[in-house]
Formats: C-alpha cells, sequence, structure tokens
C-alpha cells in the first residue's frame, strides 16, 4: 500500500500546479422532476484518473441544537472530521445514531458537549435525539474533498478541481434512487451540470407545538 | 255406469252443501292467513339474520383492524422506546438480550409472538416459544408489502406455522421502528391470534356463531367455531368463498355468511364463517305461527259447528214449507205454516198463508155459488169475475108456488116443515136444470127460474112449459109418496111468460145476485097468481108471448084476456094442457 504522505505530496503538488494554471469548478444545478430547485442536497466529484487524499478540517465540525432543532440539517464532512454538538436549548438533548456508518450516542447534556465524535466512515448518517423523536438530520460522511451543499437556490459550486475525469454524484436524505454521472474537466474552466433529483415524501415528524412557548405567556 | 261424465257430487241435504261451504271458506281462509303469515315471518327472519350477518362481517372486520391498529400504536411507542435503540447501538446485538427484550414488549403488548427484521428483512431476532423460525417467512412477505407504501406498515391473515399439522389463525402486522424518523432500522412483526377467545368475543358482540376454516384449495377445514366442535366439523365447508347461503349444522337450518380472510400471506385460503340458527330465530314467530293454527282449527270447528245449526235454521222451514205445499195439494186449505220469523222465509210463510186463504175462499165462494146458485150462473160469475154486466135479452120467467103451503105448516112441526119443502124443491129444481134453466131464487116456498139465461138458448119458451108440464107430473108422483106417507098433498100453480128483461149482477158492491128485472118478470108472477082463480081451473098459466115464442105444439085452452095487477093492459092468458 502506498504511503498515505507521498499521495498527498503529489495530490498538493498538481493541485497546485492546477490552482494556479487551470483549476475548474462544476456548478451542479439539482431539479426535481417538478422543475424546482432542491436544497440540502450534497453534490461531489470522486477523481476517476487518481486517487486524492482527504484532510480532515484542524477544528472540528459544530453541529448545534437550538430551538429543539439540529443546526444544519446536513452536514457533509470527509472522513475523519470531527464534529461537535454543542446544545444552545434550555433543555437537554440525546443525540444518538445508529446508522452503520457511525453508531454512537451522547447521554442527556446541556450546553457544550465535551464529546467529540469522530466520523472515520463514509456514508450517510442519520442522527436523533432520544428525547425529541422529531429532531433529525444528517451527516454525509465523503472520501473526496470535492463536494459542495446546495444551498436554496438547488446550486453547488464544487471549485479547485484539477482538469480530469470525475464521476459526480449527488446524495439527499430523501433521494429516492442513485444520482450519478460522469464528467471531464478541461483545462478551459468552468461547467454547469444539471442535475435531475427525485426524493422519496417528506416523512419527518410534525412537531408538536410547544405548549410552553413564551409567545403564550 | 260409465256413461256419465264427471259431475259435482250431489247433496241431498242442504244443510251439508252449506256446511262444506261454509267449512271450505273458512278453512280457505284460515289457511292462506296461516301461510301467509308464515312465509312473512321466514322471510323476515332471513332478512333479520342476513343484517345481522352483514352488521357481524363488518363487525369482525373492524375488531381486527381495531385490535391491529391499537398493537400499531403500541409497536409504535415501542419503536421509539430509547431501551429499544440501545439494541442498535451495538455493532452486533445480543441475540440473547434481543430475544428476552421482544418477549417484554410482547406481554406489554399482549401478543404471544413477536419478531424483530433488519430493514431488508432480515431477522435479528423474535420471541421464540411455540412459533419456529420458519413463521417470520410472512413477516418478511409483510415487510416487502409495507416498504411500497406511504405509510410504511402491513396486515394480513396467515397460518403459522404456514407448513405441517396444528397451525393456528392470526392476523399479523408489521411495522417500523424508526431511529429517529423517517429512517427505518428495523421492522417489527406482530402475530394476533384468532383464536377461540377471539371467536368467542365476536360472538358475544355479534350474536352469531363464528366458524374459522382455513384449508388449502377445496379441503377447507375448520380451525375455530364457537359452534360445538362435532357441529363445526358436520356442517358443510363453504363451498363458496363469499356470500350468505343456508346450510345444515347439526340436523339446524343455519343461515351463514362466508368471508375470505384477505388478504392470506400464507398459501391457501383461510375464510370466516358467520351463522345464525334460522329456527332460533323463527322461535317467536312459531309462537305466532302456533296460535294461528289454534285459530284455525277452532274457527273450522266452530264453522263446522254453526254451519248445521244455520242450515237447520233454514232447510226446517223450508221442509215445513214442502210439507204444507203437500196438504194444500192435498186440499186442506185449513191448516196454517207457523214460522215466527221475518225474513224473507217468514214472508214465504206469509205468503203461503195467503195462499191457502186465497184457495179457501175461493172454495168456499165456489161451495157457496154451487149451492145458492145454479151452476151455469156460477161459472158464469167464476168466468166473468162477479161482474156481470147487465144485459138486456129475451128469457122465459117460471114462477112456481104452492098452494095452501102456510096453512099446511102451520099443523107441522119446522123442521118437518123443512124436510117437505126441500124434498119438493129438489125435486122441482132438478127438472129446471134438466131443461137447462136456472133457479134464480127461492121466494118462501115459490121457485122462480129462468131459461134462458145467463147462457142464450133458442128452445127457453119450449123449455119452460116443458119443465112446467114435467114438474106438474112430479108433483103427482110426489103427491102418491105422500098419500102413502099419510100426509096431506101439494097442489101449486104455474105461471110462465116470455119477455125482453133485464139480465145481471144486481145488489150492492158486498153482495150481488144474478137476477133479472123487469115487468115481464112481474107478468110471470101474476099469471102464477092467476092460476089460483077457480074460474080458469088452469095450474099452467101462459102469456101470448110465449106461446108466440114456443115451436112445440102443445094442447092449449084459451082463457082469454084477465086483468093483471100492476098493468093497466089485461094479459091474455093461455092454459098448458099438455102436448100434442
Amino acid at each position: 500500500m502506498p504511503s498515505p504522505n507521498r499521495f498527498v505530496a503529489v495530490a498538493l503538488v498538481a493541485a497546485s500546479a492546477l490552482a494556479v494554471h487551470a483549476a475548474g469548478t462544476v456548478r451542479v444545478v439539482t431539479k426535481d422532476p417538478a422543475g424546482s430547485p432542491v436544497p440540502d442536497a450534497v453534490a461531489y466529484v470522486q477523481a476517476l484518473d487518481s486517487a486524492v487524499e482527504v484532510h480532515p478540517p484542524a477544528e472540528p465540525v459544530a453541529i448545534t441544537q437550538h430551538d429543539q432543532e439540529f443546526d444544519p440539517y446536513v452536514t457533509p464532512v470527509v472522513v475523519g472530521t470531527r464534529v461537535v454538538f454543542p446544545n444552545r436549548d434550555n433543555v437537554q438533548h440525546h443525540v444518538y445514531s445508529v446508522s452503520p456508518a457511525k453508531k454512537f450516542e451522547i447521554p442527556l447534556y446541556i450546553g457544550e458537549s465535551t464529546a467529540t465524535i469522530v466520523f472515520d466512515h463514509p456514508g450517510p448518517v442519520t442522527l436523533g435525539c432520544n428525547i425529541h423523536d422529531w429532531m433529525v438530520a444528517y451527516v454525509f460522511v465523503l472520501s473526496t474533498p470535492y463536494f459542495a451543499k446546495t444551498g436554496a437556490d438547488g446550486t453547488a459550486d464544487i471549485a479547485g478541481l484539477p482538469p480530469g475525469r470525475y464521476r459526480l454524484e449527488v446524495w439527499h436524505p430523501r433521494l429516492a434512487g442513485k444520482v450519478g454521472r460522469e464528467i471531464t474537466i478541461l483545462e478551459s474552466g468552468d461547467t454547469t451540470q444539471v442535475v435531475s433529483v427525485t426524493l422519496r415524501p417528506d416523512r419527518r415528524i410534525r412537531r408538536a407545538p410547544d405548549a410552553g412557548s413564551a409567545d403564550y405567556k | 255406469m260409465g256413461s256419465t261424465g264427471p259431475r259435482l257430487p250431489q247433496f241431498r241435504r242442504f244443510g251439508t252443501r252449506l256446511l262444506l261451504l261454509i267449512a271450505g271458506l273458512v278453512a280457505a281462509a284460515q289457511c292462506a292467513d296461516y301461510l301467509f303469515v308464515r312465509r312473512a315471518n321466514r322471510a323476515n327472519a332471513l332478512e333479520r339474520i342476513n343484517e345481522s350477518l352483514r352488521q357481524g362481517t363488518l363487525l369482525f372486520t373492524k375488531r381486527v383492524d381495531a385490535r391491529l391498529d391499537e398493537l400499531s400504536g403500541r409497536a409504535a411507542l415501542m419503536s421509539d422506546d430509547y431501551s429499544i435503540r440501545q439494541l442498535f447501538l451495538k455493532e452486533q446485538p445480543d441475540p440473547a438480550t434481543v430475544r428476552s427484550a421482544l418477549q417484554s414488549y410482547s406481554v406489554r403488548m399482549g401478543v404471544p409472538f413477536m419478531a424483530l427484521l433488519s430493514p431488508d428483512g432480515q431477522r435479528i431476532g423474535d420471541t421464540g416459544g411455540a412459533l419456529p423460525g420458519a413463521a417470520l417467512k410472512p413477516f418478511q412477505d409483510l415487510v416487502k408489502v409495507a416498504e411500497t407504501v406511504d405509510d410504511p406498515k402491513a396486515k394480513g391473515f396467515a397460518r403459522l406455522p404456514p407448513d405441517g399439522a396444528g397451525g393456528k389463525l392470526y392476523a399479523l402486522l408489521v411495522v417500523p421502528i424508526y431511529a429517529p424518523k423517517p429512517e427505518i432500522v428495523a421492522w417489527i412483526g406482530l402475530a394476533l391470534p384468532i383464536d377461540h377467545t377471539f371467536a368467542t368475543e365476536l360472538k358475544s358482540d355479534a350474536q352469531l356463531e363464528v366458524t374459522f376454516y382455513y384449508g388449502r384449495g377445496a379441503d377447507m377445514q375448520p380451525v375455530e367455531s364457537t359452534l360445538q366442535e362435532g357441529a363445526a366439523k358436520s356442517s358443510a365447508p363453504p363451498s363458496v368463498t363469499e356470500g350468505i347461503m343456508t346450510v345444515g349444522v347439526g340436523g339446524e337450518s343455519y343461515v351463514t355468511a362466508y368471508r375470505p380472510l384477505l388478504p392470506l400471506i400464507t398459501p391457501g385460503s383461510a375464510s370466516i364463517a358467520l351463522q345464525r340458527s334460522l329456527e332460533a330465530e323463527l322461535a317467536p314467530s312459531r309462537q305466532l305461527e302456533r296460535f294461528l293454527l289454534i285459530l284455525f282449527l277452532a274457527s273450522l270447528a266452530a264453522a263446522a259447528l254453526i254451519a248445521p245449526v244455520f242450515a237447520l235454521n233454514l232447510s226446517n222451514p223450508l221442509r215445513a214449507l214442502a210439507r204444507h205445499t203437500e196438504v194444500i195439494a192435498g186440499g186442506d186449505y185449513t191448516s196454517r205454516l207457523r214460522l215466527d220469523r221475518v225474513d224473507e222465509i217468514g214472508q214465504l210463510a206469509t205468503a203461503f198463508n195467503r195462499m191457502s186463504e186465497g184457495l179457501a175462499e175461493r172454495d168456499r165462494v165456489r161451495d157457496l155459488l154451487d149451492k145458492n146458485v145454479s151452476p151455469e150462473v156460477a161459472a158464469q160469475l167464476l168466468r166473468d169475475g162477479g161482474a156481470l154486466g147487465g144485459e138486456e135479452r129475451e128469457v122465459t120467467v117460471l114462477f112456481v108456488d104452492l098452494r095452501s103451503f102456510t096453512r099446511l105448516s102451520e099443523s107441522m112441526p119446522p123442521r118437518e116443515v123443512l124436510t117437505l119443502l126441500n124434498r119438493y124443491f129438489d125435486r122441482m129444481s132438478g127438472i129446471v136444470e134438466i131443461y137447462r134453466g136456472i133457479v134464480d131464487k127461492y121466494i118462501g116456498d115459490a121457485i122462480m127460474a129462468l131459461f134462458g139465461a145467463p147462457v142464450e138458448q133458442p128452445g127457453h119458451a119450449d123449455n119452460a112449459i116443458l119443465a112446467a108440464l114435467e114438474m106438474k107430473s112430479a108433483l103427482a108422483r110426489l103427491n102418491a109418496e105422500l098419500t102413502t106417507e099419510g100426509r096431506a098433498k101439494l097442489s101449486f100453480g104455474i105461471g110462465i111468460n116470455t119477455a125482453r128483461i133485464i139480465a145481471g149482477n144486481i145488489g150492492s158492491s158486498r153482495r150481488l145476485n144474478y137476477s133479472v128485472v123487469g115487468d115481464g118478470v112481474n107478468v110471470a108472477a101474476r099469471l102464477q097468481d092467476l092460476t089460483r082463480m077457480s074460474q080458469f081451473k088452469a095450474d099452467i098459466l101462459v102469456s101470448a108471448s110465449t106461446l108466440r115464442a114456443a115451436r112445440g105444439r102443445y094442447r092449449v085452452r084459451d082463457l082469454g084476456a084477465a086483468p093483471v095487477r100492476g098493468r093497466d093492459e089485461p094479459v091474455e092468458v093461455f092454459s098448458i094442457e099438455g102436448t100434442e
């Protein structure tokens, strides 16, 4: 097995060369069958010609809980990323996942949790809270550094791609079927990919009206 | 024999006919009534049963659905349970822990069997016990169904275990375990037994017998039943998968609704049979029918009793009338029919009595006529209805009067006077009739006779003269008899006159006499008076008009004109001495 460090070195050299000379950007435009944009989709590309090493960020990524919801709803991270779950509510939460990519739980806590979870396997991870059934969020663990999340307009820009062949994929918590295609990044520059995404119905639990809300006091 | 065709039975007695008629009508009406009520009761009972079978079928579906919904709710609570998630936090859950956890849950939910399946339908664990692992197949089939629907759960009926003997019916349910929703991390499978308890509860709510059948193909066997086991087995297995029909169970008729248990996950077929005994449903109506039957027999008996009485009431007076008719036919008009009733028969009797009176009256009148008037007058009276109009015609009137009879009668007892007189009248009247005259009336010891009335006769004058001569001979014979008897002789005088006079019924409207009036009658009477004149020495005096009218030849002595009382002119008088 080649030394990871050497791969990283090669990649960095290549990346910096491309970055200097010709770094491409893929604009992914998601549309559902009705033509509406699909937010919270993770668009990512896998290099087909060479292996690209991923480096988790130095600082942990935060998925906060406030107003008894996870924020953000979808968090794409690379393998090895550390995630913290700060609780900004005045009630305790009990964050857990039983997904094969990462099974964990952080027993009841409030405030800044000391627990840092390392997402060390690629794949979707569904987060829940044992106290609040409606709370749901997703961590999508990637083995590629080239990814972006669609905004409200349904577009995501994956930047800094060296020229070459890639496999473009889109993931969404309610994705009905796999969406993927091969794309080629040329030295000349950017490309736009329109991807049709079919989603399953949203079956998230409707949150119960908060009887204790300040609005009613 | 054999030549006569079919004919209606003839009854000699009216009562028999009436009895048969009334009894027949009563029987027909009551029989129709009974049959109609019986039919209506049966139709009503069938309708009621059909309705309760429909309700029962709905109730069964509702009960199963309600129980499964309740279990589904409990399973949802269970799937949100913290402890169940703990199982899935492990890389490989401990099988013994999973089993004991599921056993706890099955107790909480009140179901005998639970299974936990992975999202792709693989077994994670189950409660074990009575159901072996093979029982998982139906749950796996249900998972495949549940995956395809929006609300991911599925239910169906199954026999567990599907193979081998001793399988029992269950309603199965699979519901998802979310961690969190909508992420399905496992499926829970539950089995609700469709057992005897279930059947008994359904029976108590629906008031219907409940039997569950299961079989492969046509070979359906009862697996649970509220009927006696023998009865359920003897009951014909469903020949239809769905529908209502009447089947015999242990000698009773049960209206049965079959409905397949759908969907059935395991191979074969299963159905529920809801039944109610037609006899039991009809039991209250039977009481009414029995009452109607008694009423039927009672009214038939009443009709049988009343009809003869009624018939006698009608036939007795009719027979009495018949007898009475015989009596009248025999000539007895005096007897009267006494029927104490005012109806048509009473009126008939009254009419009969009036008829008797009428006949008696007619008889009496005829009798009186016969005795009091000459047969000719009587016949004419009867013929002309007693309204003899007056008519003028030529007749010969003859008066014959006994001489010195008043003196004679004073020396005799009255009875003998009458006997003698009648004896004399009998002879004289007979002679009048022989000569086709009629005795118009008896006036004391005198006879007034008419010739030529009321029936016209050409030789009335001759007849009168001949009758007078014959009377004279008859008187001689009577006197010979009287001499022999030692009595005094009789002598008479006869006056005859022929004249046009008026003949007809004379009298008041109440009493009429056929007679003649006119001067000619007086002349005849006066001529008779003249015979008393000693100078004439004659017993028979006739007028000239009589001689003119007579065609016969007589020895006549002309006595010349004689004055007649009541007439201005004297009358020529002739004495008839005999015939030539």
